[in-house]
């Protein structure tokens, strides 16, 4: 700690502050106002340090969410993921897209009146992201061109016909992208996808 | 110990490398989410209409709604929701006041919506006035206070005891508060403005018949001299004038308009200008005569062609014969032979205009001034004609039969009465928007004469230092979050009404202003009678129903609004605001300015100016405003003086200084600012920093200019003088560090010292 202190000193801490001084410092806190530093997009430590690296560590869904079961019954990919035909994102869905179906269809299952009784407490389902890119990577991935060109979505996300929650087993790191893009005579400027 | 970004990288590069390893598990598994309240697909983005409320220019915001995830609390539960989210703000293409652009004051708008410090539920004070302290408290029990308080101004005949103060403007919402206030039987709005142009407007009434700031067609001038008004950064319509200045400069092949800046102190507009002119300050108007007289005298325009403006100035009909160049040298510090050439080139380039504006209206003969100007205007003809002069039709606001209010007191009449008797003639105070603690002179005494009201509710979203005397704060809806409604004084040559819905839902637990002051009317034990409208939207839909449709594929008016967020178009006759008939008067004669404090002991011209970034201290609590570099001195988050490096030699004050900048009724410290761009005799400070009490961003920056300001006001109309105080300056200290440039200064020491 002595040493990190010397050398915390030595890479010049005489530094741009431009909070005032403490004596004139703002009131307290008013109610109904945020208070601390964590969000919820960062909401501990651990958070904070694994964004700062660019980790994404692949979380715990909320539910064991049957992805086999829904590809069973006909239930097309854009019927939950709703935005992936029309914009950027393809979306997780909130509980309110599943009571669509599950107010009337499948009511005996257990983990059907588990998000009933979640959705009439006004609660929703906290999805953990599978697929995605940091800020740091600065990529900028839009679904919707990829669907108008009829790229399977089991090309990027894995045959999700064999898996309960979805499992990050395909790797999108950007030889996966180019290589495809080459085969398909789709562009490989820079600015195609880091913009 | 404070540290810097670089430092924190590598000491967090070091230390937080195991940390990573050791951290696993997934955080947000516990945050709760809770149901959205509505469907929103991710990723898209969606363009709303929106009205800029920052100034009164009125521009159109189109804003950028998306999704995102906020922190709300739900019956005790802390977690995260779904909501649509404005996210940019630009300028609305098709609008035609701002044509699609956005200063940088309008783009910071928003963060008012987000800004951690924003009041998000009603409060009621538990601490002593002033302090920032406050209880939560419920909407119902906030209302049955506020309407408690008013049945009992009614009750004992005192309706009278009702003021509201707040910032001028015309608006929907505007017209709103003054039916309210004349059915209740209160005195109409008390407004003020640091930065006012009631002086201009005043004399606008004289010269041509028009109370209200003109317009300058800009793209067809080839011409421009402006006399002190900063256009190009705060003044009027800023985003009107500079998309018109980009077509005066470069918008004809060939055609280059030239433009000329009269002001002692320079300013971001003055450095666009192909020609500074510094004059003595208070004399801008004997400068505007000796270029009429000029003119006259080489026979390039006759004396009658100014019609009644020219009538209006003293000496006009005899050609201004004590005008003569080398008479005006010895008053305005212009050399005889350049005024020459500039009236010659001003009457030869037409089309030319003149405009007026800023200090040389904040003299005490501010209306002198600005008569002037007019009369040079109307001598060349530039009134009303391409490249010219024009006032925009105004939409008149007030409903027929709405009862006109009780005519509004100033502010100063308003603080000598309370604090002229034992008992505060003003029982409840509502304050909306409005900051005059922070923006008035302390001669007034706007402070004690607050602390003496016995209640005081405000609408503001944030705690300042007027609002934070309140008692009882009923926080408003952002303009993102409710309707929003402008209507522009000028910046365009048709008439335009700026009116647009909510483009998200409220984040907190706020409500619009003007259903708040509808429902307490309705609450009222006796409700004001003719009923006011049901609601803030009824009120603008009724109004907007009457005027006729302009964009057939948009529908009526109405629909119109709600698509493109404004209405213009040319008004029925019926609809025009009426123009004012001028009071006949005789010619004003030219009068010396007069300056507060002896010549001897204050021998520095005090100039405070709007701040490019902060206006009038009123958008100190932006963090995007406060980190933008200031056009000429680049400095950021700080506050300063500017003084011309021969006078910085004379007393011994370097770059970065403390110096002591006193008049006779107070006395403020910054860093010195040496800057070539300024008179010799004149010391010049942005307002804006200063804040006692305004969020965590403004409060204790700096000290406030406003209290060196003398209560000296326009001899004619009575407007505040800002202009006309003398100050002495003195070296207090070294620098401490306090002035933060962004070229130069503290970065490039700091690496030099590597």
């Amino acid at each position: 700690m002595v040493c990190l202190a010397a050398y915390a000193g030595s890479v010049g801490c005489r530094v741009f502050d431009p909070r005032p001084e403490p004596a004139t410092a703002a009131a307290p806190a008013l109610p109904g106002q945020p208070t601390g530093v964590f969000t919820s997009e960062r909401p501990t430590y651990a958070a904070v340090v694994n964004d700062f690296f660019g980790r994404r560590p692949i979380g715990e869904q909320p539910i064991e969410f049957p992805h086999d079961v829904h590809i069973k019954n006909n239930v097309a990919c854009e019927m939950c993921h709703e935005g992936v035909a029309t914009g950027p994102v393809a979306g997780l869905p909130s509980v309110r897209t599943c009571m669509i179906c599950h107010e009337a269809i499948a009511t005996d299952r257990p983990r059907i009146q588990q998000i009933t009784a979640l959705r009439d407490k006004g609660l929703d389902l906290q999805w953990s992201r599978v697929y995605g890119y940091v800020g740091e990577a600065h990529v900028r991935f839009n679904h919707a061109p990829h669907i108008r060109r009829k790229v399977e979505c089991a090309t990027c996300h894995g045959d999700l016909s064999q898996q309960t929650v979805a499992q990050r087993n395909v790797d999108l790191d950007m030889g996966f992208c180019v290589n495809c893009h080459n085969e398909n005579k789709a562009p490989v400027d820079c600015l195609t996808c880091h913009f | 110990m404070s540290m810097d970004r670089r430092s924190f990288i590598k000491v967090t590069a070091i230390t937080g490398t195991s940390a990573a390893l050791a951290s696993c598990g997934n955080p947000e598994n516990q945050l709760i989410r809770f149901v959205p309240d509505e469907d929103i697909i991710p990723g898209q983005a969606v363009w709303k209409p929106s009205v800029c409320p920052l100034c009164a220019a009125g521009c159109g915001l189109t804003v950028r709604v998306m999704d995102a995830d906020a922190d709300v609390t739900r019956n005790g539960q802390v977690g995260v929701v779904r909501i649509a989210a404005a996210k940019k703000l630009e300028g609305q293409p098709s609008h035609p006041v701002n044509q699609g652009k956005l200063c940088a004051r309008g783009q910071s708008a928003i963060q008012v919506t987000y800004h951690p410090d924003r009041i998000t539920q009603p409060l009621k004070r538990s601490g002593t006035r002033g302090d920032g302290r406050y209880d939560a408290i419920s909407w119902d029990d906030a209302l049955s206070e506020l309407v408690g308080r008013l049945d009992a101004l009614a009750a004992a005949g005192n309706q009278k005891g009702l003021a509201l103060v707040a910032r001028p403007g015309a608006s929907h919402r505007r017209a709103l508060v003054d039916q309210f206030l004349a059915r209740f039987g209160a005195p109409g709005a008390v407004t003020f403005e640091l930065f006012g142009d009631d002086v201009l407007r005043q004399a606008n009434g004289l010269s041509f018949g028009r109370q209200q700031l003109p317009t300058v067609d800009l793209p067809n001038a080839r011409y421009l001299l402006s006399f002190g008004a900063d256009f190009l950064g705060t003044w009027n319509s800023p985003v009107a004038h500079a998309v018109g200045y980009g077509r005066f400069r470069q918008g004809r092949p060939g055609v280059r308009g030239r433009f000329v800046q009269v002001e002692s102190r320079m300013s971001q507009t003055g450095a666009n200008a192909d020609e500074w002119v510094p004059v003595t300050p208070g004399t801008e108007g004997v400068l505007a005569l000796g270029i009429a007289h000029v003119i006259v005298t080489a026979n390039l325009r006759t004396a009658a062609d100014a019609g009644r403006a020219g009538a209006l100035v003293d000496g006009w009909a005899g050609g201004l014969s004590a005008y003569a160049p080398e008479a005006v040298q010895k008053i305005t510090g212009v050399d005889a032979r350049r005024i020459e050439r500039i009236a010659r080139e001003f009457a030869a380039t037409g089309p030319a205009v003149a405009i007026i504006a800023g200090p040389p209206l904040a003299h005490t003969n501010g209306l002198f001034n600005a008569l002037a100007v007019n009369a040079l205007n109307a001598l060349v003809g530039s009134v009303g004609q391409p490249g010219g002069l024009f006032f925009t039709p105004q939409r008149d606001l007030a409903p027929a039969g709405s009862g006109a209010a009780q005519p509004a007191t100033s502010l100063s009449a308003l603080a000598s009465g309370m604090l002229a008797g034992a008992e505060s003639p003003v029982q409840v105070l509502l304050v909306d928007g409005a900051n005059p603690i922070f923006t008035s002179p302390p001669a007034w005494r706007v402070r004690e004469a607050i602390e003496k009201i016995p209640y005081i509710a405000s609408f503001s979203s944030f705690l300042d230092e007027t609002s934070g005397m309140a008692d009882l704060i009923l926080p408003d809806h952002s303009f993102l979050e409710s309707w929003v409604d402008a209507s522009p004084e000028s910046g365009s040559m048709v008439a335009s009404v700026s009116v647009a819905p909510a483009v998200m839902r409220p984040l907190y637990q706020t409500r619009a202003m003007p259903d708040v002051l509808l429902d307490v009317s309705r609450r009222l034990a006796r409700p004001v009678a003719p009923p006011l409208p049901q609601t803030y939207e009824e009120a603008l839909q009724t109004s907007m129903a009457g005027l006729p449709a302009t964009q057939p594929d948009l529908g009526d008016a109405w629909a119109a609004a709600q698509a493109q967020g404004y209405w213009s178009g040319t008004l029925p006759a019926g609809m025009q605001a009426p123009a004012a008939a001028p009071a006949p008067r005789g010619p004003v004669a030219m009068t010396a300015p007069e300056f507060d404090g002896d010549a001897g002991q204050y021998p520095f011209h005090f100039l405070p100016y709007p701040s490019p970034a902060f206006l009038d201290g009123s958008l100190a609590h932006l963090p995007w405003l406060q980190e933008m570099p200031d056009p000429l001195t680049s400095a950021m988050w700080s506050q300063w003086v500017e003084i011309n490096p021969a006078t910085a030699a004379r007393l011994g004050i370097g770059d970065g200084d403390v110096v002591e900048v006193a008049s006779a009724h107070g006395r403020v410290r910054a860093p010195a600012v040496i800057t070539p761009g300024i008179a010799p005799d004149i010391v010049a400070m942005p307002v804006g920093q200063g804040h006692r009490m305004f969020t965590r961003y403004a409060s204790g920056r700096g000290e406030n200019p406003v209290g060196v300001l003398a209560p000296v006001t326009e001899a004619t109309t009575g407007a505040l003088a800002w202009a006309a105080t003398r100050v002495s300056i003195t070296r207090a200290g070294d620098p401490d560090g306090r002035l933060i440039l962004f070229a130069g200064g503290i970065r490039e020491h700091v690496e030099h010292a590597r």
